[in-house]
């Protein structure tokens, strides 16, 4: 990569190939009900970019989690369900 | 899981949930003292789960493993400490070179491989990819863990779950995580030769740098930036308020996604030039503790249970520092103490593991939490972190960036506090509030 292209703003999408992830096939995290939830900061905030819309519907890809834990704080357990991944799947730091 | 939990020992003295620095310290203590330990992890290894690349202060940690200088895999010798205020492309910065070693830079993944590497060498057993779902509690009493069908009994069950308490909020023993308390941190590594970080950073071999930044790179979320030099990488990112930031997402007031903050941060004309050539080598998120005693349970005990760590909300902010490993490891270390007495007096009662929190408060830690106590006002007074900034820089411009007449300091001050619209007065109550905070 030149110096040129490294300076350049790079977007979600590009950052998110930088990690490593074993994806467990059961979801971890799950929205139950979209209602009263604080979208635009579940959109902004989550740092994987895990929410967006379709539509009017809010959805959850957590393929892309680090589990860190912020849009449980945004909510509340009736309204997404949260839990970790098992048998050590999801996000696999490397540095840190 | 790689072996199934009831093959390996159906029955501990102690079982410790997480293997983070405060988990892993207790195991290492209390299998050292003679007590059968395991040690659990939902993380492939220990630390995989954990982000967090930064300033870690040495000697509470030397105080348990004295060969830490020695053998810890330590990146860098903290020689230099920085502050900056940034508003637009202006930038005030302040350095202190230290005397001696102080602080040191890790990837905190494999300091704690480390320390479970010690806590498995005295004899505790330590599990990985397990989650654990539950602290069982009968009549009053800590029975053990539960992770899916599998119970493990224990005599003390030692609470290092860390942030995220699910564990601790499920036995009652913490509320509902209150966002205006947390902070989301939001980081880039970025690989750069090691030669080329002691040039950049005027550092000597081994020598590190820990620089903290605040002002409008938060785009006026109660926040700041960090920057830390690691053997062949830089650790950069963005600490802000998890409750102002979705306020402000809510309202409109913030439409960029966090990534795209921290890219603007590494990109800023006066950062970049440090680490033009970098690549971005890993991306991610964690929450952090904001400071003072809002995090901090009810209570740090039961009947066979102690709360360690972050989960018991022992993280110091000073403002100038952060202290989260440190205090995480001192905790379990006054954990560690109060079960060997506890062992000694008969039993894992309430009563006899009170001395834990009594020892909590007779620390540095919690004299440090008191001290700097109210410092998140500080943080999410918005005259800190936005209006001090773009007045330190904006009286910078006129000292340094006159194409003819140079302003005395006080016309400087003066005019800009005028510009800025805030009276002198403020300005002294201001900074005495943060003085007295800090």
């Amino acid at each position: 990569m030149s110096q040129q292209s490294r300076l350049k703003q790079l977007k979600l999408e590009e950052l998110l190939q930088r990690d490593v992830w074993d994806v467990d096939e059961d979801r971890h995290i799950e929205v139950l009900n979209q209602e009263g939830l604080p979208i635009k900061a579940l959109i902004i905030l989550c740092p994987m970019g895990c929410y967006s819309m379709a539509g009017d519907k809010l959805l959850m890809s957590y393929e892309g989690c680090v589990e860190c834990g912020t849009c449980r704080v945004l909510s509340s357990p009736d309204k997404i369900r949260w839990s970790y991944p098992r048998s050590g799947r999801g996000i696999q730091y490397r540095y840190t | 899981m790689r072996v199934l939990i009831a093959m390996v020992r159906d029955r501990f003295d102690i079982v410790i949930v997480g293997a983070g620095p405060a988990g892993c310290t207790a195991a290492y203590l209390l299998a050292k003292a003679g007590f059968s330990v395991l040690l659990v992890d939902r993380g492939r290894g220990a630390g995989s789960k954990l982000l967090w690349g930064g300033k870690a202060y040495a000697q509470p940690l030397r105080d348990i493993w004295p060969e830490l200088d020695r053998e810890a895999p330590i990146h860098r010798w903290v020689s230099r400490d920085r502050f900056s205020f940034v508003w637009g492309d202006r930038v005030l910065t302040l350095e202190y070179k230290l005397g001696r070693k102080v602080a040191f830079t890790v990837y905190l993944p494999e300091l704690v491989s480390w320390m479970a590497r010690k806590a498995e060498s005295v004899g505790a057993t330590f599990i990985d990819e397990v989650v654990i779902d539950e602290i069982i509690v009968r009549d009053g009493v800590v029975y053990g863990v539960r992770s899916g069908n599998d119970i493990i009994r224990a005599n003390v069950v030692v609470d290092a779950e860390g942030i995220n308490r699910m564990l601790l909020e499920k036995l009652g023993l913490a509320s509902k995580p209150n966002p205006y308390s947390l902070s989301l941190g939001v980081k880039e590594v970025l690989s750069l030769d090691s030669k080329l970080i002691e040039e950049r950073f005027n550092l000597d071999k081994g020598e590190g740098l820990a620089w903290l930044v605040a002002g409008d790179i938060t785009k006026g979320i109660p926040g700041g930036g960090f920057i830390y030099t690691m053997r062949d990488s830089i650790s950069i990112g963005l600490v802000l308020s998890i409750g102002h930031a979705a306020d402000m997402a809510e309202k409109g007031l913030l439409k960029e996604h966090v990534s795209s903050l921290v890219e603007s941060f590494r990109l800023h004309p006066y950062f970049r030039v440090y680490w033009r050539e970098a690549d971005i080598i890993e991306y991610g998120g964690r929450m952090a503790i904001e400071g003072g005693l809002s995090y901090m349970p009810k209570k740090l005990y039961t009947n066979g249970l102690l709360v360690v760590g972050d989960a018991a909300g022992l993280l110091v902010n000073t403002g100038y520092t952060i202290r989260g490993v440190d205090t995480a490891v001192t905790s379990a270390r006054l954990a560690a103490e109060t079960i060997v007495e506890a062992h000694n007096k008969g039993g894992f009662t309430e009563d006899n593991l009170r001395a834990y929190e009594e020892k909590i408060k007779r620390s540095y830690i919690y004299k440090e939490l008191v001290e700097h106590r109210g410092i998140e006002d500080v943080f999410r007074d918005q005259f800190f972190f936005t209006k001090f900034p773009a007045l330190a820089t904006r009286i910078g411009a006129k000292l340094f960036e006159s194409d003819y007449e140079e302003p005395s300091m006080l016309r400087a001050l003066l005019d800009s506090a005028r510009e800025e619209d805030i009276s002198i007065l403020r300005i002294i109550y201001k900074l005495g509030r943060v003085a007295r905070k800090l």
